[in-house]
């Protein structure tokens, strides 16, 4: 169970990304298959040219955040419907990518990596490791969070939320959204390059049906935890990646194979999706908001749209 | 304080769809200056605030805000000098968000967003100041979702949020259209307190006449795309929804006999 905890962990980050887009700007951005690659293998083929890997991993954050922002302008500057462009960025990238490798895979067995000391000290699938790993997704997360509650992080959310508000607010939605983009596929850019560091190769295909895993993080995160704060949000992300990569632990662990997966991954966000929308569980949400509504101090009549946590559920 | 001149818009030119929605405007407002506009549904009125506001480019024209032509200049950017509520009290809000967070958005309208804190004690302060002018008691549920408001409260916080770095002018898009008679009146009421207190200058779409003749210190009315009537103040406080009636069914008329005539 502890490589769950751990896998859980590291893919956090990149569900952290996802939160940002798919949640925080409404935008399903579907680079995150791409820019996931691009982090790994731009991080790999940096480790074996001898770069140290802070270095090399700072890059392939960097190498993702630009991927984002490629999407970004496809969609805003390009006026690309945010599926297609995420879409053709990320087929775009599979080329890329194996340009950045030169081939298939680039294994990194032998080479200093980030991990290199916890690995020497046989630490790396410990209770240590899992320690470690929890460190960097508390410190992602908390930038997370410290970001969203700036002038800008806020600017962000009402593109995301109502878009045409932002706007008469003088927001520019444009560069708020290339700037979330770009932040998220930073994050799963960041994520390629720890994964290939901890899986000790980067492959062209390691990032394929990734953004499932993404979704699947949020929503089941959402599910089990929903909150109006940033904080609660984010730490339901992460709760959610864990929660994610521990199924598909049991799976694996009850004898499906690992071709398995996609299809388990694709079944569990349509459960997370479906499942909340039910009857039972849409009484509760409701009890719960009425609740918490304000009472209208003006008139009488109900509150409209007493439930914004179910409505972000979807 | 706002000058147009020569406002056209047609949406989908040269198609079967063609519809020409303002064919040459020319308006003029003095600082200071409270318009209402009437007209009959479609005269081209929200298009006419849309293009002030630069949701919309005009085809051709010239859109100049205290001396500064802002023609070409996208929404966001005119946002420090336009403000505006809209009919849907919806519109005006980010729901999920909440009335601080809202209202820390207003706050930062002009200044651009940069990673300042949204929300510190200092700010917070002010928004309970301003809130508390709504008497609504907003003013202790700062940590309210406003997808939990009603759409009075909403409304109220639109037109606080609008006002609350202030802008050059002040569009209202039937901003009362959308509530019951007595939420229409308080509405209103901090309307027009919100406009003498900032001296603002600023244009009123409604479709109740009353609204209109006792709102403001000028009438516009509209129809099919163009200004057919403008009443300077000195008119305008002898005029009754009975004049503005006739005056209607006037124009309407007239436009009827014109195409007759074409026939
Ligand atoms: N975005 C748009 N696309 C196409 N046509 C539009 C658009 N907006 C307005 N129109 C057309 O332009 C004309 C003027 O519309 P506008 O909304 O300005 O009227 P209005 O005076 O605000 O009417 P109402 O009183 O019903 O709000 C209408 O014929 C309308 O169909
Ligand atoms: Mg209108």
């Amino acid at each position: 169970m502890i490589i769950a905890l751990q896998l859980g962990l590291l893919y956090a980050v990149m569900a952290l990304g996802v939160y940002l887009t798919y949640r925080v700007l409404d935008f399903p951005d579907l680079t995150v298959d791409g820019s996931f690659t691009t982090g790994a293998s731009v991080t790999s083929v940096l480790i074996v040219g001898g770069q140290s890997p802070l270095l090399a991993t700072v890059a392939g954050l960097l190498a993702g955040a630009v991927a984002g922002c490629v999407t970004g302008l496809l969609h805003t500057a390009g006026r690309i419907n945010p599926l297609l462009a995420g879409i053709l960025t990320q087929i775009a990238l599979y080329s890329i990518n194996l340009r950045i490798m030169g081939k298939a895979n680039v294994p990194l067995l032998g080479q200093t990596t980030l991990l290199s000391p916890l690995r020497d000290s046989g630490q790396l699938t410990t209770w240590v490791g899992v320690g470690v790993f929890a460190g960097v997704v508390l410190a992602v997360g908390l930038v997370t969070v410290w970001f969203l509650g700036t002038d800008m992080g806020v600017a962000l959310r009402a593109t995301g939320d109502n878009e045409a508000m932002a706007s008469s607010q003088g927001v520019s939605v444009d560069r708020a959204k290339v700037l979330g983009l770009t932040i998220s596929n930073a994050l799963v850019g960041l994520c390629g390059a720890l994964v290939a560091q901890f899986a000790g190769f980067a492959d062209i295909s390691m990032g394929i049906g990734l953004i499932v895993a993404g979704l699947a993080s949020v929503i089941i995160g959402q599910a089990l935890l929903s909150g109006r704060t940033v904080w609660v949000a984010v730490v339901a992300v992460v709760l959610g990646s864990i929660v994610y990569r521990g199924v598909i632990q049991i799976a694996l662990g009850v004898g499906l194979n690992p071709n398995d997966m996609k299809l388990i991954s694709a079944v569990l966000v349509v459960v997370a999706l479906v499942l909340p929308r039910t009857a039972p569980l849409r009484q509760w949400r409701r009890l719960r908001a009425s609740r918490v509504a304000v009472p209208d101090l003006t008139e009488t009549d109900a509150p409209e749209a007493a439930a914004p946590t179910g409505e972000a559920a979807r | 304080m706002l000058r147009l001149t020569g406002i056209r818009k047609v949406f989908y030119p040269h198609s079967v769809n063609e519809r020409v929605a303002l064919r040459s405007i020319d308006l003029h407002l003095a600082p200071g200056d409270f318009v209402t506009v009437i007209g009959s549904n479609g005269a081209g009125k929200s298009t006419l605030l849309n293009v002030i506001s630069g949701r919309i480019l005009a085809d051709a024209g010239d859109v100049v805000i205290d001396g500064q032509s802002v023609t070409r200049m996208p929404e966001y950017r005119r946002a420090r000098m336009v403000a505006r509520v809209f009919q849907d009290p919806m519109a005006g809000t980010a729901p999920h968000l909440t009335i601080e967070e809202n209202l820390s958005i207003a706050h930062a309208r002009g200044r651009g967003s940069g990673l300042r804190r949204a929300i510190t004690r200092a700010k917070r302060a002010r928004f309970r100041e301003e809130l508390a002018t709504l008497e609504l008691g907003l003013e202790d549920r700062l940590g309210t979702p406003v997808g939990m408001l009603s759409g009075g409260q909403r409304q109220a916080l639109s037109l606080l949020m609008a006002t609350y770095v202030q802008p050059k002018i002040l569009l209202l898009d039937e901003h009362t259209a959308a509530l019951d008679p007595s939420r229409a009146a308080l509405i209103s009421r901090l309307t027009t307190v919100a406009i003498e207190r900032n001296h603002l200058t600023a244009l009123m779409v409604t479709h109740n006449m009353s609204q209109a003749l006792a709102m403001g210190n000028r009438l516009v009315m509209m129809h099919d795309g163009a200004i057919v009537l403008d009443v300077p103040a000195a008119e305008k406080d002898r005029l009754t929804p009975q004049h503005l009636l006739d005056e209607f069914a006037r124009i309407k008329g007239a436009a009827f006999s014109d195409r007759t005539l074409l026939d």
